[in-house]
């Protein structure tokens, strides 16, 4: 075993360990030396996840923000897979203890009626293969204490994803400016964050043909069926307990992810 | 000279000599900060400058939660503090300018401020708005009761195309300031716009202050302000298209 090996098999370990404890873990950047190295650690991971009976159903963008780009020293997004197990529907109630420490973001969620398997994909191969989006907020969260997080910390931890509530009102994207769709995210009926497409990298179709190329140069392409998380459109808001986080964008509906405590349920 | 009008006249030389001054202190009441805010304005009318509307802040619940207040509160506008969209701003005028996005509506109709009309019905249309914020104040430190002498710093403003009302929760908003870009949505002030309308009624009536036909109303701002710089500053809110003004 290489010392390479070795240190991503400690990287591996520390996450799977925390995941499974529900107690975080420290970084794991001094075990990380890239984000080539990053994006190992993340797919072991997830090839455990699916040995063990999950199923791949998607892809999310993250680091999509300039301010948050910034603040990790990156002026690129990064990427995480999603699994079955992930996915949750409109109000379908959460438990808070399946989280370690989560946030929520307001985001737009496509869902692919083709591969978008090219190297050089475009915004143009984009919209012709997106079937339908969805509003959808991302429940982030990281294994990783105090979310103290490098870009390879947040890589190696599957792009710091916990799970998606996806709305049920499918939108057509024919003549729809994405860029222009305002945010609002409701905390228990307050609003609590706001933001608009703009914000992900311009626009969320911009931020999916990225993703796009980058799962086709890493080997993983996006698939028909696939559903793609495109980024935050706002800031993140913690999750402290339970609550109903309610997200509305103007013109493509809302979505609303209940979260329970224990003794709730 | 009265004591209130004597603070009036220290915020209006710093106004006018373009020289930041320290916080008003402690004594004032929020009546007496209106009454200084109006005392002010007095003596820019004096001057000829006509008043053309009102401007809300603490239209966020971070603002609010920040100043430890629950109340909106009100400045006036005149036309000596509005530009044509498109327009040249001479800097040179402001003590440490900053500039945000904001959401206009225009008043159709007189309203006293014991008028029960609802607010909503006295509106004719809608635009996109750009503010220039200044406060005579050095760093912008000021108490709530300062800035509402200060007639919530207000320096300048830009209307954008006049549309029809329409429903403005939740529009996209972004601000491009040279590299800067700041993205919102109208929900951030007050939940929706209308609400600052509402809002506004509520200010009216406790200060008695009377708004006239063709007057706009400056609902708050939807993001933070950045610093007005040299350059164009655009804001973009999605349906009502783009406002600018240019710093030189």
């Amino acid at each position: 075993m290489t010392d390479r090996d070795a240190q991503i098999d400690t990287a591996v370990t520390m996450l799977t360990e925390a995941a499974r404890s529900g107690i975080p873990c420290p970084p794991v950047r001094d075990h990380v030396a890239d984000i080539d190295t990053a994006y190992e650690v993340q797919r072991r991971l997830t090839a455990a996840r699916v040995e063990t009976g999950a199923r791949r159903v998607g892809a999310k963008i993250g680091l999509t923000a300039r301010a948050v780009q910034q603040q990790f020293g990156v002026y690129q997004p990064d990427f995480g897979i999603l699994l079955d197990d992930m996915v949750n529907g409109h109000t379908e109630p959460l438990r808070r203890n399946r989280f370690l420490q989560p946030r929520a973001e307001g985001e737009i969620a496509f869902v692919l009626g083709r591969d978008l398997d090219q190297p050089g994909v475009t915004v143009a191969d984009v919209l012709r293969a997106t079937d339908f989006v969805l509003a959808a907020v991302e429940i982030v969260d990281s294994r990783i204490a105090g979310w103290d997080l490098t870009i390879t910390d947040t890589v190696a931890d599957n792009a710091s994803s916990g799970a998606v509530v996806l709305g049920t009102t499918p939108f057509r994207l024919d003549g729809l400016d994405l860029a222009r769709v305002g945010m609002t995210l409701h905390l228990d009926g307050e609003p609590v964050s706001f933001g608009a497409g703009h914000a992900c990298l311009g626009s969320p179709v911009v931020a999916v043909a990225w993703l796009a190329r980058e799962l086709a140069r890493r080997g993983q392409p996006l698939a028909a069926g696939d559903v793609v998380m495109s980024g935050a459109l706002g800031p993140m808001v913690p999750i402290t307990g339970a609550g109903r986080y309610r997200l509305v964008l103007d013109g493509l509906g809302e979505v609303e992810a209940v979260i329970e405590e224990e003794e709730d349920a | 000279m009265s004591t209130l009008e004597a603070l009036a006249e220290r915020l209006d030389v710093a106004q006018l000599s373009r020289t930041a001054i320290p916080s008003l202190g402690d004594g004032l009441g929020i009546g007496d900060a209106y009454a200084v805010q109006s005392a002010v304005l007095a003596r820019r009318t004096a001057r000829g400058e006509r008043l053309t509307g009102v401007k809300l802040g603490f239209t966020s619940k971070a603002k609010m939660a920040q100043m430890g207040v629950s109340e909106v509160i009100l400045g006036r506008l005149t036309d000596a503090m509005r530009s044509d969209d498109g327009a040249d701003v001479v800097l040179s005028r402001f003590i440490h300018p900053r500039i945000e996005p904001e959401i206009a509506f225009r008043l159709s109709r007189d309203i006293e401020s014991d008028d029960p009309t609802d607010i909503e019905s006295c509106v004719d249309a809608v635009a996109p708005a750009l503010e220039i914020i200044d406060s005579r104040y050095r760093d912008f430190r000021f108490t709530h009761v300062d800035v509402v002498a200060d007639n919530t710093s207000a320096a300048g403003y830009v209307i954008g195309a006049w549309h029809p009302v329409q429903d403005l929760t939740n529009r996209a908003v972004r601000l491009l300031s040279g590299r800067t870009e700041l993205v919102g949505s109208t929900a951030a002030i007050l939940g929706a716009p209308v609400r600052a309308l509402h809002a506004l009624r509520g200010v009216c009536r406790d200060h008695r202050i009377p708004l006239r036909a063709g007057q706009i109303v400056l609902a708050g701002a939807v993001t933070a302000a950045v610093p007005f710089t040299r350059g164009v500053t655009t804001c973009d809110v999605a349906g009502l298209g783009m406002v600018t003004v240019r710093g030189v």
